[in-house]
C-alpha cells in the first residue's frame, strides 16, 4: 500500500549539500506545467501529475530527476487524456531535434565556438 | 456561480488529534510515517478541493478542511536523540484525522 515515493523515516546515508544549477529546460518543463494546471485549462492538475509519477514505477521513478519526472508524467497524462497520441509526439520530437541539430550546425559555422 | 458547500472546520488550534490510517490507494499526502502518531493543531489553513479527488481529474468539490498539525519529533521518531524541543508541522486533511483519544501530553 505505501508508494515508492513515501520514503520519511528511511535511511538514505549523507544528504549532498550542493547547490544545483536551475536548467533552462527545467523551467521550461515547470512553466508547460503551470499553463496545463491553470484555472483557465485545467489541462493536467498538479495532483494529477503527482499521481502520475507515483505510479508509473519504481525504475523510472528511480532513474529520472524531479523535472524529467514530471516531464514523462505530462507526456504519459497527456497521452491517456488523447491530446496527443505517442506517435504523434515522437514525430514531433523528431522534427524539433532535426531544427535544433541544423540550428547547432549552422551555429557552429557562424561563429565556430562549439 | 454555485457557492461551494463548506463542511465545519471540527478542529481549532490547541486540539489534540490522531491520524488516521484510511488505506487508500491513489495519490495520498499523507505520509505513512504520521499514521496513527498524535499532534496538536496550530493552524486552520482554510477549505481546498481534495488532493485524492484532483489526482483523478475530479475537480467538482467538496472542498474539505487543512489543518497544520504539529507532531514532536521524539513522538514520530524512535530513538530521537537530538534537541527534545523538535517538532514537525505538516499540512494533513480533515478526514485523516480524528480526535486523540486521551491527552497524555
Amino acid at each position: 500500500m505505501k508508494g515508492y515515493h513515501d520514503i520519511g523515516g528511511q535511511s538514505a546515508g549523507e544528504i549532498p549539500k550542493v547547490e544545483l544549477p536551475w536548467m533552462h529546460w527545467e523551467k521550461q518543463v515547470e512553466a508547460i506545467r503551470n499553463l496545463l494546471g491553470d484555472s483557465t485549462r485545467r489541462v493536467i492538475s498538479l495532483d494529477e501529475l503527482r499521481l502520475g509519477f507515483e505510479s508509473f514505477g519504481i525504475e523510472k521513478y528511480s532513474k529520472y530527476s524531479f523535472y524529467r519526472r514530471r516531464l514523462e508524467a505530462m507526456i504519459d497524462t497527456l497521452e491517456h487524456k488523447g491530446v496527443f497520441t505517442r506517435e504523434e509526439f515522437e514525430a514531433e520530437v523528431a522534427q524539433a531535434r532535426a531544427r535544433w541539430d541544423a540550428c547547432a550546425t549552422t551555429s557552429e559555422v557562424g561563429h565556430g565556438d562549439a | 456561480m454555485a457557492t461551494r458547500e463548506r463542511p465545519v472546520a471540527r478542529f481549532a488550534p490547541g486540539d489534540r488529534v490522531t491520524v488516521l490510517e484510511l488505506g487508500k490507494a491513489g495519490h495520498i499526502r499523507t505520509p505513512h510515517y504520521v499514521r496513527h502518531h498524535s499532534g496538536e493543531v496550530v493552524q486552520f489553513c482554510g477549505h481546498f478541493l481534495n488532493p485524492e479527488d484532483l489526482s483523478v481529474g475530479c475537480t467538482g468539490g467538496p472542498v474539505i478542511p487543512l489543518y497544520r498539525v504539529q507532531f514532536r519529533m521524539d513522538d514520530l521518531w524512535p530513538g530521537y536523540d537530538r534537541h527534545p524541543g523538535d517538532v514537525l508541522v505538516i499540512e494533513i486533511y480533515d478526514h485523516w484525522l480524528a480526535p486523540a483519544a486521551t491527552a497524555t501530553h
